[in-house]
């Protein structure tokens, strides 16, 4: 029998030759540290070290491992820290911690043997940006991943301790957090879905006695809906429980059935086409998904084409006139394109996953969730039982970015093969579920028209948005362009394009950045003809206040006064600046209560919110320890189980205006209640009158409830709904209805300065820096506040630059399901990015403090685009800018 | 499953950097054979002559760390540190990466049916070919994997096999009319070392491929360039390419329009233009021919610059 060292200790490798060493560690070992991400190599989640050397566990096989030393993250910092570890914990080097195991991994590996050739020298990005190559963070660490690195090989952090800004960040840095894949309960089975593999079929006589029969098989359940319609490959039709994975698969390939094939449509232009197949018949509309966070209104179809949503439209008969009669006119202002965005899969590291388990009647579910409270009330309503019995966990998440935000299939599947196994089920999706079946940001083709005045205001905007939503509705693009720029006429509509590909679902401010990349770019062209200065342009034709001061300090930027035209460049790299403009809505949860207690001399405050990174353990944290004087580490907080007060979802940017009031409300009560109960004061000049105060205070506790905002009193804040007409009201009073969010008022704003390089041989752009200036109010975790700022720009850099779904055009399937197709943003595509955060514009709202996650990555793709027109003379209307496309662009053919 | 060859005889794993995960997903089954190390597969050895031969078994990571190699073949050194990821070239062979099997979307999915599955006929040739073949040599339309297989090429290596003494790249991956394969081994032929000739007086070499990000990406086309220029001639050139055909390619017309001639600007430019030469793009690859002609200037105005 083979054996490894694996942390200093003997363990057994098994004689399957299939095994890999991943699944050894993970599974064997249980040192769950190290994740499994892509399988292919490509993301370095699962790197290890074998005889010092980092590989990729997911591709080494496990008897390759014989007579080797493996070093996992658990072996990293076993007894001290690794200076690595220290300097991401430092520089907050991670958000959700999922890829972090992996990063550490190697870069203590890369920073040995650093320190061993060049002593305390300060490696350069790119140096750190080669090492790293192999290793990918979606959320977009790489900011504080470079700076750490290169901290800890100048031996900054040799011996030295400190308390992070984040206060998870030793879990995440040592592998010991606890994400839903890592859960692993006594006789848990292991749930696989049968996933359909035509576009469009009808399924009978499903027969799941076959997988039922094999040994190891613990559940059989269907999956299909009442009409026994799958519509797109990979809709589910059945899953199994059984012993292992491998078992699983086993079993589902043993399923029969009988498959109709029907006439199929696959993605915009065919399904726009007269006569194309219908996906979803009038009776069966409502099985479509959501891509939006609100709840749909109503719209009207034509085949598979629904729309148009038109409601945020103002005299859009007249801005139609006018924009034809500017055009029969040639106005040379008059500015007209067609815009095309590519589809964005939000790749969660972490996949969908749910571990379901049955205690007599009590459920618990652990899930990978972006909102245990509301999966807690869906659970409970569908399965018809008291929000007492059912529990949802989710301490750590490897990432959603809207994808995982309601009750998943992940979820109800597992909950189903528990019941029936009578045993707790886990469900992971795989890499090719991941990024086939969850969701993405549909693809979009939006129509716009620009017009100025004679004098120069903004006349007229005509902005019509086809979006590719697959299997889905709601998509809300053009109707986003009716709270910024006012102008006399908007004519706004909005289409989802329906076909037989997997639905859409919301992203990280749903319709704002394809919004924005026609718009700015189509304000960018109009500042060009009217020869104006972009900025100044949109000084002009924007009031809001706070993207006014926005406005000021891009248009102090150095690189933005010294950049050049681009007659002024003719050789084979040329350099631009662009800039654009981004908002989104200020939400916030009703009903959000903040639990605070001192329990055993300590405080405690809980909330059933939870972090998927971007920060919301350290936000309550933090506002809890300055109002008491304390410091964040001194506070415990508790989150990540609906079991806790009703807490917000991690969406919307909602968590930290809908935390922060309610928390602070709970503060003064629970200070009141310390000194009603304390039996003697501080000694006078004490210089920690309340650490005292807690310390010898019994336990007590007090709950706040999220309040109403003041009213705003600054000018020009109001709420965008209202600014929106009647229609906006009602939209906003929806929203508040049947979402339970509320749109606060004043607009969360974002302006970027983008200067790239342009190889014009090899049709690749290089992003030289990136300047963000961000209007969320007041800044509740800096350090925090600045990863997410800068996150939202790299996943921003990747919608523009390289990120697009590729599906097969006749059959459905979804090519780019592997992670070296599916193409992110690496540490070496990160460039400099500087944070700007004006704090000033939310004073109604109680702690001064919105969210920074979605308005943060609206700008990126059309000031990059308006960087590439500003270095090259070329406007690129679609993205990603491959270098197929960019190439193409500049030889002046179209891309295929 | 969609293949009888799914079912196939047994495959040869080196250190499984590819095989694994195409077992994982299910597109390859059947019995494997484990290659063990042999003091004639592992590691570097030179002739007195100053010509390396290189152990099939030697990981990729330890070809771009040899000094000796960056000095003697650098071309084969970039090559071999800018494919795949510092964590895959720490286990990946040149064996393996000679013999590795297509990166198609269409034959990595084990739901699709393709050529190199046994199926009849190639789905990405009316399908999404994005990143196919730009040079359309035979049925099946993927490109070449091999960046080392390119890079030998240009170095006329021998590839020594368990069954063959001494065979040519062209003769081990074929001409790319065979869309069923990734190479023309034996069922039972293995890779055993890879035998260079010395390296020219004077001669200097260079790789690059042109990808959308920085690393860690399949070439959208790449390129491995020998040239010995003296007096400002180019007395010496040597282009290869891969990336853009189902094997990799000489670009003999830009081979032609260098050799003997003055290495100066016009000279460069017109012979970029030349890679394009007998070139077949697919309605979505012609981009392709645009980098290949961008990368071979970028490589020939490096290598014209003393």
């Amino acid at each position: 029998m083979n054996t490894m060292t694996i942390n200093g200790r003997l363990a057994t490798l098994p004689d399957d030759p299939d095994a890999l060493l991943v699944d050894v560690i993970r599974d064997d070992l249980d040192l769950t540290g190290t994740k499994l991400v892509c399988g292919a190599g490509v993301c370095g989640a699962c790197t290890v070290l074998v005889d010092g050397a980092p590989v990729v566990s997911c591709l080494m096989p496990a008897r390759a491992a014989a007579n080797t030393a493996v070093t996992t993250v658990e072996g990293i910092g076993a007894t001290d820290l690794h200076a690595v570890q220290k300097a991401f914990m430092a520089h907050d080097a991670l958000q959700c911690g999922f890829c972090t195991p992996g990063f550490v991994v190697e870069a203590a590996a890369f920073c040995d043997s650093w320190r061993k050739d060049k002593g305390t020298a300060i490696p350069s990005r790119e140096e750190i940006g080669a090492a790293l190559s192999g290793h990918l963070c979606r959320c977009g660490a790489y900011e504080g991943i470079f700076n750490a690195v290169a901290a800890a090989c100048a031996g900054q952090f040799d011996g030295l301790e400190f308390s992070p800004p984040r206060v998870e960040a030793r879990a995440k840095v040592t592998g010991s957090a606890k994400y839903t894949v890592d859960i692993r309960h006594d006789g848990q089975q292991e749930g696989v879905i049968l996933r359909s593999q035509l576009a469009h079929a009808r399924i009978t006589d499903l027969d799941l006695a076959p997988a039922r029969a094999m040994p190891g098989v613990s559940a059989a359940v269907s999956l299909l809906g009442d009409d026994g319609i799958v519509r797109f490959v990979g809709d589910p039709i059945a899953a199994v429980a059984a012993k292992d994975r491998k078992t699983a698969e086993a079993a589902i390939a043993a399923i029969r059935m009988t498959s109709e094939r029907l006439p199929s449509v696959i993605g915009l232009d065919a399904a726009r086409k007269p006569g194309s197949p219908v996906v979803f018949e009038k009776s069966s509309r409502k099985k479509a998904g959501n891509v939006s966070e609100g709840t749909p209104a109503p719209a009207a179809w034509n085949g598979n084409v629904r729309g148009p949503s038109a409601a945020f439209s103002q005299k859009a008969r007249k801005a139609r006139n006018w924009v034809a009669a500017a055009r029969e006119q040639q106005n040379p202002w008059l500015v007209e394109g067609t815009f095309r965005t590519g589809t964005q899969s939000h790749t969660s590291l972490e996949p969908h996953a749910t571990v379901a388990r049955f205690d007599g009647d009590r459920l618990t579910v652990h899930a990978s969730t972006q909102s245990v409270f509301h999966v807690m009330e869906l659970i409970a309503k569908r399965y018809k039982l008291g929000h007492d019995k059912v529990r949802v966990i989710a301490d750590h998440i490897g990432g959603g970015f809207g994808s995982k935000g309601t009750l998943g299939m992940e979820t109800t599947a597992a909950i189903d093969l528990a019941r029936e196994a009578e045993a707790p089920v886990r469900i992971a999706y795989d890499r090719h579920e991941e990024l086939s079946v969850t969701g993405y940001r549909p693809a979009t083709e939006l129509k716009i028209a620009l017009l100025p005045s004679e004098q120069g205001d903004l006349k007229a905007l005509s902005l019509t948005a086809y979006a590719d939503t697959g299997a889905a509705t709601n998509s809300t693009l053009a109707a986003l362009a009716r709270l910024i720029y006012p102008a006399e006429a908007k004519e706004l509509a909005d289409y989802d394009v329906i076909s037989n590909l997997p639905p859409g679902a919301p992203f990280r401010g749903p319709g704002g950045p394809p919004m924005a990349f026609a718009l700015e770019q189509a304000i960018d062209e109009a500042a060009l003809r009217m020869k104006v200065d972009p900025i100044a342009l949109r000084k002009r034709w924007d009031p809001n206040p706070n993207r006014q001061r926005l406005y000021d300090w891009a248009a102090g930027l150095d690189v933005w006064r010294n950049r050049k035209t681009p007659a002024e460049q003719t050789g084979r790299y040329r350099r631009g600046v662009g800039v654009a403009t981004g908002y989104w809505l200020y939400l916030w949860q009703p009903g959000v209560k903040i639990e605070l207690k001192v329990e055993g001399g300590r405080l405690v405050a809980s909330t059933a919110t939870q972090d998927i990174g971007q920060g919301s353990r350290t936000v309550i944290a933090n506002t809890v320890a300055q109002e008491f004087g304390l410091e964040p580490h001194d506070v415990e907080v508790r989150i990540g189980d609906s079991n806790l007060p009703e807490g917000p979802g991690a969406g919307g940017s909602r968590s930290t205006a809908s935390v922060i009031p309610p928390t602070l409300l709970a503060v003064q009560k629970l200070k009141d209640a310390i000194e009603q109960n304390a039996k003697r004061k501080p000694l006078p000049g004490s210089n920690a009158p309340w650490r005292e105060l807690i310390a010898a205070s019994p336990d007590l506790g007090v709950a706040s409830v999220r309040p109403e905002d003041s009213k705003p009193t600054a000018p020009g804040i109001r709420s965008p709904m209202k600014e929106a007409g009647i229609m906006g009201m009602i939209f906003g009073w929806m929203l508040r209805r049947f979402s339970n969010l509320a749109v606060g008022a004043g607009v969360p704003s974002s302006v970027q300065v983008i200067e790239v390089e342009v190889d014009t041989w090899l049709g690749h752009v290089r992003v030289l820096n990136v300047h963000t200036g961000i209007a969320v109010g007041k800044i509740a975790a800096p350090a925090l506040a600045r990863s997410q700022a800068t996150g939202s720009v790299i996943q921003g850099l990747g919608y523009a630059l390289y990120e697009a779904r590729e599906t097969d055009p006749r059959s459905g399937d979804v090519l780019s399901a592997g992670m070296e197709d599916y193409r992110i943003p690496g540490i070496a595509d990160t460039p400099a990015i500087s944070v700007h955060f004006d704090e000033a514009g939310f004073d109604h709202v109680l702690g001064g403090s919105v969210g920074i996650g979605e308005v943060a990555t609206v700008p990126t793709s059309p000031a990059l685009a308006n960087a590439i027109r500003n270095a090259t003379g070329i406007r690129l209307t679609e993205i990603p800018i491959r270098p197929d496309r960019l190439i193409s662009a500049l030889k002046g053919r179209t891309a295929a | 499953m969609t293949s009888a060859s799914m079912t196939a005889s047994a495959e040869f794993r080196a250190a499984g950097t590819d095989l694994s995960e195409r077992r994982r997903s299910g597109v390859s089954r059947g019995p494997l054979i484990d290659l063990a190390a042999a003091p004639d597969t592992i590691g570097v050895t030179w002739g007195a002559d100053g010509a390396a031969t290189i152990g099939a078994l030697t990981s990729i990571a330890a070809i771009a760390a040899d000094p000796r190699i960056a000095a003697a073949y650098p071309g084969i050194a970039a090559s071999a540190s800018g494919l795949a990821t510092p964590q895959v070239r720490h286990l990946a062979t040149l064996g393996g990466n000679l013999a590795q099997r297509s990166r198609c979307w269409y034959f990595r999915d084990p739901h699709i049916a393709c050529l190199k599955k046994g199926g009849s006929e190639c789905p990405a040739r009316t399908g999404n070919h994005l990143y196919s073949v730009a040079f359309d040599l035979g049925p099946c339309v993927a490109p070449h994997p091999s960046t080392m297989a390119a890079a030998l090429l240009a170095h006329d290596a021998r590839i020594v096999t368990s069954q063959r003494p001494g065979i040519s790249i062209g003769e081990l991956l074929g001409d790319g009319s065979n869309g069923t394969s990734d190479h023309a081994l034996a069922a039972d032929e293995m890779i055993r070392s890879v035998e260079l000739s010395a390296p020219l007086p004077g001669e200097r070499a260079l790789y690059k491929r042109a990808i959308s990000r920085s690393h860690a990406e399949w070439p959208l086309a790449e390129v491995c360039a020998r040239a010995v220029v003296t007096s400002g001639t180019f007395q010496f050139i040597r282009l290869t390419a891969g990336g853009i055909a189902p094997v990799p390619l000489r670009l003999a017309a830009c081979e032609a329009g260098l050799q003997g001639k003055p290495a100066g600007a016009a000279v460069i430019a017109e012979a970029a233009r030349l890679a394009r030469s007998g070139a077949s793009p697919l309605p979505m690859t012609g981009y392709k021919l645009d980098l290949l002609e961008g990368v071979v200037h970028d490589l020939l105005e490096r290598l014209a610059t003393p």
